[in-house]
């Protein structure tokens, strides 16, 4: 059904009242994505009125980007329109906490740091931690299905998130999932939502799991002299019975970006557990790096303040690339020695899950041909054993050069088109942003 | 239903003709599974030996419009493998290969018939092991695991079968053969794997599962308590928590189960003790030496009678033996019994467990109780004698307002069983009617003409039998037109 602009308008400030809707040109061009400027920019203040914009939306045949804090548009490719920018930044409280229970229930545009804020008070966690989490939405990671280094030991958002609410295409309000630890009444529906870029559903409430903070934490960097070495370290600890909470990668341009002291490649190591047990646990560590040729060091106490450095790409891309746990040695040498080749000079910097064979190479500056023949170059690499590269941050120009999520085989994405088709047939969420054009 | 004799014809020639049980007395053994209040023998049961098999029957199910309905052990506790509209159960036992062990890569392939422990046996000398660990572990397979996303007592601190499972090979409804992720995590696109797991054979019928593998822990401790009250035990199993205590187990006896192994097996349990708490830590053994002697004080704190932790590995196994055959045990106390699955959050156990008793009495039943307190995950055994008139009425009765109480306290119907045909019908407890229609929906993505064990998982609409229908949102009136 076509609806004139100016009556959409003035249904949308029904909806959301004059402090809930912003048309002006300065809001609509900050609010941008990929240089398509919304008609709208809708910041509802409960769950009912981001429905209600959604079913205005979806009646009125618009297209609507959901955002968090805004931090990670840059993630897949340039929406086929956007008419309709819904800012869930209000939707910030938290709304039920139970630290008995080790749950707790948000709204979508709560921070990760200022839920860790509150969790501190009885020494709880969500271990969620890419780089930049405190001042993103839970939304926001939730949709991205973002994960940082504690992922070797917490899992990721898939693992943590309980119960989920949504708004459907169509505007409906639903749940899916529960509120307690353990469920398995009906189908998972969480699961669907992670990382789904909300294609399905805008998330509007998460219940997540959380995790007690460790009584005692330290960090080891394990140097080595080229990735190989620190590869077989890295299997000598997976194949062993210490329990690290991070076992993180970093090359020597990303060590440098986050000021720790220099060498081919590390491994930094945290351990988190009572104090007797951090110490035994750091002496096998440092045993075990002996006897594969690395050399171990307590890293400074604020090692991982700085990692966020190690991520970045200012005016370049951030690929986020996934690989066998046996193969990310392999993985990191081959991202350096393309950007060595293709983009000499711009010192790629690469960290990465170890223990999980995920890898972010971070390529500041690098220009968005050269990009995209090194996202091309790296897929070749892992995608035979089932490996990806994703383009989690870079130029439009980049995500017009190669697909940002690389192909998907044929079964799968018939699949997700199905589950696309079903859930948003009109395509008012996130239309064209997510894998296949969905 | 009485199948064509082309139908099984063909099914002997894709499984061959000892992969067809088709006489009454050979479907009789598959008329149910271990909720044996629900029966409904299969027209047919076909046993392929292979995923080309597997695609076989279903395409061949798809040119009949038979019902098809997967089963593994058939150790399910949920009445889903069993065959209330007949067709076609198409048994995975004799897929029951390892395919392939990759330890660089902590993961294992394994076909779906796979006996759960039998994977963790053919690792464990190496040091590792699979983590889901129902109480059926020696009999259940691996795809049953998967279909009913089952969990077991360790799954507080290791998760339940889901976050175990990195990649599936799934023959949907629609007659695909599809590979859902794989070794390598993090794939692009929709969690398809993540959603397929607990299905409950509504999507389609797996034909191979990868599965991580976990190192075995450096060390590990049980510590067994013993209470007066089951509120100071579940005052106790907060008190561990609350310390940032996350044992690989934490399970809790009452009274009446005590008994009931103590008479039958002798596991050592305490016999005047009101509750027993079982509590196990695993992990660097500085870790769980620091660890156990913290819960057992907390335990000494809440008034526990009496701490010990397990000497050796024999006693150990001893102290787990009784919880693993608790089930079994109660036929000491009834013939029969009605079994829940139902979760609490945690902190309301003790207002649970109150509510259990009560309820037991308002309907002159006796309840047992053996459940994974660390989680809430409540396992109430309604005890009966179906030879006495109107006793299995009562019990049905308690258990339905058992539930209704569960949920009131903001819980859920099944923790780790599934939901089957026996809970479809509970699951509007906790759904709303939108959330419902999602599923249906849902469903029909990977099962669009719904012949895969239909009547499961998901309840029938009281009025219009189908799908669920949410209302929608109100637009404000006149604002646009």
């Amino acid at each position: 059904m076509a609806v004139a602009g100016r009556s959409v308008g003035g249904a949308l400030a029904a909806i959301l009242g004059r402090e809930g809707l912003r048309e002006d040109d300065a809001a609509r061009a900050a609010a941008a994505v990929d240089g398509v400027v919304p008609r709208w920019v809708a910041r509802p203040a409960t769950l009912e009125q981001a429905s209600g914009v959604v079913a205005l939306a979806h009646d009125a045949g618009l297209g609507v980007v959901p955002r968090g804090s805004g931090s990670a548009l840059e993630l897949g490719r340039p929406p086929a329109r956007a008419d309709v920018v819904l800012d869930l930044g209000g939707l910030d409280q938290v709304l039920e906490w139970s630290p008995d229970d080790l749950t707790v229930s948000v709204q979508a545009g709560v921070t990760a740091g200022a839920l860790a804020a509150r969790l501190a008070a009885h020494r709880q966690l969500l271990p969620v931690d890419p780089p930049g989490a405190a001042t993103r939405t839970l939304g926001g990671l939730a949709a991205t299905a973002a994960s940082g280094p504690l992922r070797a030991r917490y899992g990721t958002l898939r693992d943590l998130l309980l119960g989920v609410r949504f708004v459907q295409a169509d505007g409906v309000i639903t749940w899916g999932g529960s509120k307690v630890v353990k469920s398995v009444s009906g189908y998972d529906v969480p699961k669907l939502m992670v990382g789904a870029l909300g294609t399905l559903g805008v998330l509007g409430e998460l219940t997540l799991r959380l995790h007690p903070m460790p009584e005692s934490e330290r960090t080891w960097l394990v140097r080595a002299h080229d990735a190989a070495a620190a590869q077989a370290f890295v299997d000598g600890l997976l194949d062993s019975a210490i329990q690290p909470s991070r076992v993180e990668l970093l090359n020597a341009a990303a060590l440098e970006a986050c000021a720790l002291p220099g060498g081919a490649v590390a491994v930094a190591v945290s351990i988190g557990t009572v104090a007797a047990a951090v110490q035994a646990q750091g002496e096998a560590l440092v045993a075990l790096a002996r006897r594969t040729a690395a050399e171990a060091a307590a890293a400074p106490p604020d090692v991982w303040a700085g990692y966020a450095r190690a991520c970045a790409a200012p005016g370049g891309a951030l690929l986020r690339v996934a690989t066998l746990v046996s193969e990310v040695g392999a993985a990191l040498r081959a991202a350096e020695a393309a950007a060595a080749d293709l983009a000499p000079g711009i010192g790629a910097r690469v960290t990465g899950c170890a223990a999980v064979g995920t890898l972010r190479v971070a390529l500041p500056g690098i220009a968005p041909g050269a990009a995209a023949t090194l996202v091309e170059r790296l897929r070749g690499l892992v995608a035979p054993a089932g490996g990806s590269v994703v383009v989690e941050a870079g130029p439009r120009a980049l995500r017009e050069a190669v697909d940002p999520w690389g192909p998907v085989p044929p079964g799968p994405l018939a699949l997700m088109q199905a589950l696309k088709d079903t859930f948003d047939p009109a395509r008012v969420l996130n239309p064209g942003r997510f894998v296949g054009g969905l | 239903m009485a199948l064509s004799s082309s139908v099984l014809a063909t099914l002997a020639e894709i499984v061959g003709p000892d992969g067809v049980v088709s006489s009454p007395e050979g479907r009789l053994v598959y008329e149910c599974d271990m909720h044996t209040f629900y029966k409904g023998a299969p027209d047919v049961v076909a046993l392929p030996r292979s995923a080309a098999e597997v695609e076989a029957i279903v395409r061949l199910c798809r040119r009949a419009r038979l019902p098809i309905v997967p089963r593994g052990s058939g150790t399910g506790l949920i009445g889903g493998a069993m065959a209330p509209s007949g067709g076609v159960m198409v048994g995975m036992n004799r897929m029951d290969r390892i395919l392939e062990v990759d330890l660089p890569n902590r993961c294992a392939t394994v076909e779906p018939g796979l006996i759960n422990l039998w994977l963790t046996r053919a690792v464990q000398d190496r040091g590792y092991f699979f983590a889901p660990d129902p109480s059926s572990q020696m009999v259940s397979s691996i795809g049953g695991n998967v279909s009913t996303n089952a969990g077991g007592p360790h799954c507080l601190k290791y998760g339940i079968t889901v976050n175990h499972v990195l990649g599936l090979e799934v023959v949907t409804g629609a007659g695909d053969r599809v590979q859902l992720g794989g070794r390598v995590v993090d794939r692009p696109g929709y969690d398809l794997t993540g959603i397929a797991v607990g299905a409950e054979g509504t999507f389609g019928l797996v034909t191979a599962i990868t599965v991580r593998l976990l190192h075995a822990a450096e060390a590990v401790k049980t510590v067994l308590a013993s209470f007066s009250s089951i509120e100071h035990a579940s005052e106790a199993v907060s008190g561990i928590i609350a310390a940032g205590i996350i044992p690989a187990a934490l399970e809790m006896l009452d009274a009446l189960m005590i008994r009931a192994i103590e008479e039958g097996i002798g596991a050592g349990y305490p016999k005047g003790a009101a509750a027993v708490l079982l509590i196990e830590l695993d992990g660097p053994a500085a870790e769980v030496e620091a660890q156990a002697e913290r819960a057992a004080a907390i335990c000494r704190e809440r008034g526990a009678l009496d701490v010990r932790v397990a000497r050796d590995d024999a006693e150990r196994a001893l102290l787990w033996k009784g919880r693993k055959e608790a089930a079994g045990a109660v036929g000491r106390l009834a013939p029969t019994y009605l079994l829940q699955d139902a979760v609490v959050p945690r902190s309301k156990l003790p207002a649970i467990m109150r509510e259990v008793l009560a309820i037991g009495e308002r309907h002159g039943v006796q309840i047992a109780n053996v459940f994974h307190a660390g989680d809430g995950n409540l396992h109430p055994l309604i005890l009966y004698d179906d030879r006495r008139p109107g006793e299995l009425e009562r019990a049905k009765a308690a258990n339905e307002e058992l539930l209704h109480a569960c949920i009131a306290m903001g819980g859920t119907v099944t923790g780790e069983h599934g939901v089957g045909l026996d809970k479809a019908k509970n699951l509007p407890l906790q759904y709303a009617d939108a959330d419902l229609n999602f599923m249906y929906r849902l469903r029909g993505v990977f099962d669009p003409d719904r012949l895969m064990n239909p009547g499961k998982l998901l309840p029938a609409h009281p009025a219009c039998g189908e799908g669920f229908r949410p209302a929608r949102p109100r637009l404000p009136a006149g604002a646009w037109i």
